[in-house]
């Protein structure tokens, strides 16, 4: 079994340097967020702080991931 | 662990140290957004869902079929890492997370403003209900550790010995720096982010909530990230490509 790296374990630990939201303003924001993201538009400015939330928290990136999958999907047909 | 302690700095002292306390930790507040202009489509799911008699319950009805569908969706993304789980089950978990997530819906439908539009905005409450209950059955009757497994466990090593000591040297103080910690923070910090707890599962374990837990896990990682600057170890410069 491969050892976890001591860099990525210690990336996980500290988290995002960047300041950084909540899970609860993350899950507010969400749709927006998504909407803007496959737009191409500027969401660092739009949405302070949540890129480096999703960073920090596993499972709001998960959600943000598949929101983004569902709504994408949906775009593309 | 509320006493002085007794340890190694990053640098080869010995050092006393008042446990890591945590500050500035306080997390960004988004500003509250604008009322936006409802598109035509999200403008029609507010009247219908406000109705009364058969327009109201067809238009639930279609808000239920929207948000299985959306749970499904999750459900299927999950599924190779569920193996355990036998489609019906699956089916059972996905319809359980779409009746909750229209109990959401329709209880916070006054909160929808139009960032987006009314389909993006109940597709996350569906995939937050799957994900959540396919995250707890996941642990479903397992331990959740909230001490770290072995530290030697970690790949240290690098291009030659002075690499290797730095990082010995380095996770000494990440060790140090965890054990000042409040016993709260510890485990929720080393239950998320060193043994790979889901902070659902962690959240439930513990009777607190998701948001409560994140913030503890935010003012432990910068409780810890301040004491290796302190000791020496500067963060900025570690992990540049892994994030």
């Amino acid at each position: 079994m491969q050892r976890p790296d001591l860099k990525q374990s210690l990336g996980r630990l500290l988290g995002p340097r960047e300041p950084e939201i909540g899970c609860d303003d993350c899950f507010d924001q969400l749709d927006a967020y998504v909407e803007l993201e496959l737009a191409g538009g500027d969401t660092e400015h739009a949405f302070p702080g949540l890129r480096a939330h999703l960073e920090g928290c596993p499972a709001c990136r998960e959600e943000h991931e598949s929101l983004r999958a569902l709504v994408g999907g949906e775009q593309a047909l | 662990m509320e006493a002085a302690l007794i340890g190694t700095s990053g640098r080869g002292g010995t050092v006393v140290s008042e446990p890591v306390k945590a500050h500035a930790n306080l997390f960004l507040v988004p500003e509250q957004p604008a009322v936006s202009v409802l598109d035509d489509e999200s403008r029609a799911w507010l009247r219908d869902l406000r109705s009364a008699g058969a327009e109201h319950d067809a238009a639930v009805g279609r808000l239920h079929l929207l948000l299985l569908r959306a749970a499904r969706f999750e459900v299927a993304r999950r599924r190779p890492t569920l193996p355990h789980l036998r489609g019906n089950e699956l089916d059972d978990i996905a319809l359980e997370a779409a009746n909750d997530a229209l109990v959401s819906v329709l209880a916070r439908l006054d909160s929808f403003r139009g960032a987006s539009r009314f389909t993006t905005w109940v597709y996350k409450f569906a995939l937050l209900e799957a994900a959540v209950k396919l995250r707890k059955r996941a642990w479903q009757g397992r331990e959740v550790p909230i001490e770290p497994e072995s530290w030697s466990l970690f790949e240290t090593g690098g291009p030659g010995p002075a690499q290797e000591v730095f990082q010995q040297e380095l996770l000494g103080a990440v060790q140090d720096g965890i054990a000042r910690l409040t016993p709260h923070q510890r485990g929720v910090l080393v239950a998320l982010a060193l043994n790979g707890v889901p902070i659902d599962v962690l959240a439930e374990r513990l009777e607190s909530t998701r948001g409560a837990l994140y913030k503890t896990l935010h003012d432990g990682r910068r409780a810890l990230r301040t004491y290796l600057e302190e000791q020496g170890f500067d963060a900025s410069t570690w992990f540049e490509d892994e994030r």
